[in-house]
């Protein structure tokens, strides 16, 4: 299902969702009830649309005042996977929709994700389809833009993808990393994964300690921002909870190296750690 | 650092919003010359706190910060810090709060738990300069409590919270009620923290706020155009101001390699790999809205700094339609002279449509698929 289908961006990625293959059923926005977009009939409102059709998975190209609601009227539908495209959802909304899932078993992806694609098969958001090839290497990605990056230097390399899942490079996102990292871990289909990550936040610092206690597959990482303008400084409050020095490059890389995981100086050196690897 | 850049607010306009909610604070105003200053100073009386008001922390040890016994002395050393900059920032206006002597500091803050996702309230019984020296070296006079970002902080949690420091007597209500409103303060405008540091209890036994840091989340500004804040206008550098006004993300750096990007990720990276070889002039991301007229602006915007060697254009077709943002790089060049080589390395959907309008304006469009190829590509053009 396609939130916001008939918006420009909604509907050139319907159509590019569609050419890959993906099962797209119905579509919604407010006020445009029975009509049709590449060959997807739009519905007014999330419940109609689960009611006439059976959906799995979402996908959001609304705007970010819309986004809070539209995430609510989903999970409330019991959509399994709601994946969220949009940039700049204001972060206590994000706390909202995060809350609200309150243990259910639904996934939600975002604010400002890329999106998920398993290649040759599916993608639900904007990657755009000649980036990825099919194989065994699992990535998962705080930027969009490096997840493209990763994953056609894999491909040149010879390494195709199991499945790519953009978590998306807010600071607070509805899944974080080490929640993907379990994900890949059980996929019979994944060898090793890719962490593509950035300054700031502590996901990577937590995808190490997840690492280091449940991963017995291979991973490696890049890290963007070595040479990033020094950040904002973080505030009393932030070193409080987060604790000192966390949340920059060095810190990152030191908690991966610690744990084993080898780090690409640059995006397209994940290659060779892989093939250290996997041969 | 680039996707979400909260709003910081003057210390002034943090103290407006607590005293909106009913957080008391000194009696204080605002002047932008010595002049006022010495009224302002009669008015809120005296002895007085003169504080520069600059969007940096460490303002004291800078300089900003000073009192004044008498009007002669408030105008004196108001001259004295409107003339200096305070870490490199120009005071253009100034605090004259009235001066209050504290018995005693505490500290409260409201801010989320970013990983976890959810908001949190921290309380000190300790406050001051020193509180994140406090925090580790203490960690008894101070507690945080994870909240329920539908449920907010309840008056019962935060007198709680008021008891696990110790706190007792007035004291245990007063500051339990005085987090129970920062609490209103950090929801009601979307703030990505608000702190008070210190609060005091004063000789006569009154709590008051002697500073704000309040940042607003800049996402949710649509929601708050009542409080009337500018983001451009706090942006002191002028090519970071116009990024802002064209809605892209620029910083201004002091190499000679200037950058466009498609995303936040992708910057750093094409900044990282530019870094081993050379130095970023700027950094510029454009997140998904590229257009034609978007890039346009974009090329004006990176072609105003001086002395550049090379551009590096790296962008992917995923939500961005690269080939109508290659048009408007296209536009720019044949209308303006540019004597330095371009390179672009532009993938995803629409690339090869993309590639013909690149090199049909001269711009040499990289053939493999990594940053690094177009680094070298444009390395080997300016002979490095």
């Amino acid at each position: 299902m396609v939130q916001g289908i008939t918006g420009r961006a909604g509907r050139t990625q319907t159509r590019w969702m569609l050419d890959y293959g993906t099962n797209i059923v119905a579509g919604v926005t407010p006020g445009k009830s029975g009509e049709v977009v590449e060959g997807v009939p739009v519905y007014d409102t999330v419940a109609e649309a689960v009611q006439k059709q059976q959906v799995e998975a979402s996908v959001f190209f609304v705007p970010p005042p819309a986004t809070k609601q539209a995430a609510f009227d989903n999970i409330d539908a019991g959509v399994k996977l709601i994946v969220v495209v949009t940039e700049h959802v204001p972060i206590q909304d994000v706390m909202e929709i995060r809350e609200h899932v309150n243990g259910r078993p639904i996934q939600v992806i975002g604010p400002t994700s890329p999106g998920i694609i398993t290649p040759g098969e599916a993608k639900i958001g904007i990657l755009p389809a000649n980036m990825f090839s099919p194989g065994r290497i699992g990535v998962i990605s705080r930027s969009g833009t490096l997840s493209y990056e990763v994953s056609i230097n894999l491909a040149k390399g010879g390494y195709g993808q199991s499945t790519v899942v953009g978590i998306g490079a807010d600071p607070v996102v509805f899944t974080n990393m080490p929640e993907i990292l379990r994900l890949f871990e059980k996929d019979p289909g994944t060898d090793a994964v890719v962490i593509v990550g950035e300054v700031g936040g502590i996901q990577e610092e937590k995808a190490a300690e997840y690492i280091d206690r449940w991963m017995t597959k291979p991973v490696v990482a890049y890290i963007a921002g070595i040479n990033a303008p020094a950040e904002k400084r973080m505030g009393h409050a932030g070193a409080i909870i987060q604790g000192d020095g966390k949340g920059t490059p060095q810190s990152k890389i030191a908690a991966l190296r610690e744990v084993g995981v080898d780090i690409a100086e640059h995006p397209s050196q994940v290659v060779e750690l892989i093939r250290k690897h996997l041969g | 650092m680039l996707e979400n850049n909260p709003m910081r607010l003057y210390e002034f306009e943090g103290a407006e919003l607590f005293r909106r909610e009913g957080i008391p604070i000194p009696a204080s105003a605002l002047a932008s010359n010595p002049a006022e200053a010495r009224e302002k100073a009669a008015q809120v009386g005296l002895p007085v706190i003169l504080k520069a008001q600059v969007l940096t922390g460490g303002r004291y040890l800078a300089g900003g910060v000073h009192s004044a016994d008498n009007l002669d002395q408030v105008e004196e050393m108001s001259r004295r810090v409107f003339n200096s900059r305070i870490r490199g920032l120009p005071v253009e206006r100034l605090m004259v709060a009235h001066k209050v002597d504290g018995e005693r500091e505490y500290y409260l803050a409201i801010t989320p738990d970013d990983y976890n996702g959810y908001p949190v309230a921290i309380l000190s019984a300790e406050g001051g300069v020193a509180i994140n020296t406090t925090a580790r070296q203490r960690p008894e006079v101070l507690v945080s409590h994870p909240l329920s970002i539908s449920k907010g902080l309840s008056l019962d949690e935060a007198l709680q919270m008021s008891s696990e420091v110790k706190l007792s007597g007035t004291e245990h209500a007063e500051i339990a009620s005085v987090l129970f409103k920062l609490y209103q303060v950090f929801r009601k405008y979307d703030a990505t923290i608000a702190e008070i540091n210190p609060l005091v209890r004063t000789r006569d036994g009154r709590f008051l706020a002697l500073d704000s840091k309040v940042e607003i989340d800049d996402s949710s500004l649509f929601r708050h155009t009542d409080l009337n804040l500018n983001q451009q206008s706090r942006m002191l550098n002028p090519l970071e101001r116009k990024g802002k006004e064209i809605g892209v993300t620029y910083v201004e750096l002091d190499g000679d390699i200037a950058m466009i990007s498609s995303g936040a990720g992708l910057g750093m990276a094409t900044m990282d790999v530019i870094g081993q070889r050379g130095k970023a002039a700027n950094f510029l991301e454009t997140g998904g809205g590229i257009s034609a007229d978007l890039l346009y602006k974009v090329m004006d915007l990176v072609m105003q700094k001086p002395g550049l060697k090379a551009l590096f254009i790296n962008i992917y077709g995923g939500i961005n339609p690269i080939h109508e943002g290659a048009q408007g790089v296209a536009r720019y060049l044949k209308e303006h002279d540019v004597k330095i080589p371009i390179v672009a390395k532009a993938l995803g959907n629409h690339q090869e449509e993309t590639w013909e309008i690149f090199k049909a304006a001269g711009i040499h469009v990289v053939d493999g698929v990594s940053t690094e190829d177009g680094i070298d590509l444009l390395m080997g053009l300016i002979g490095k």
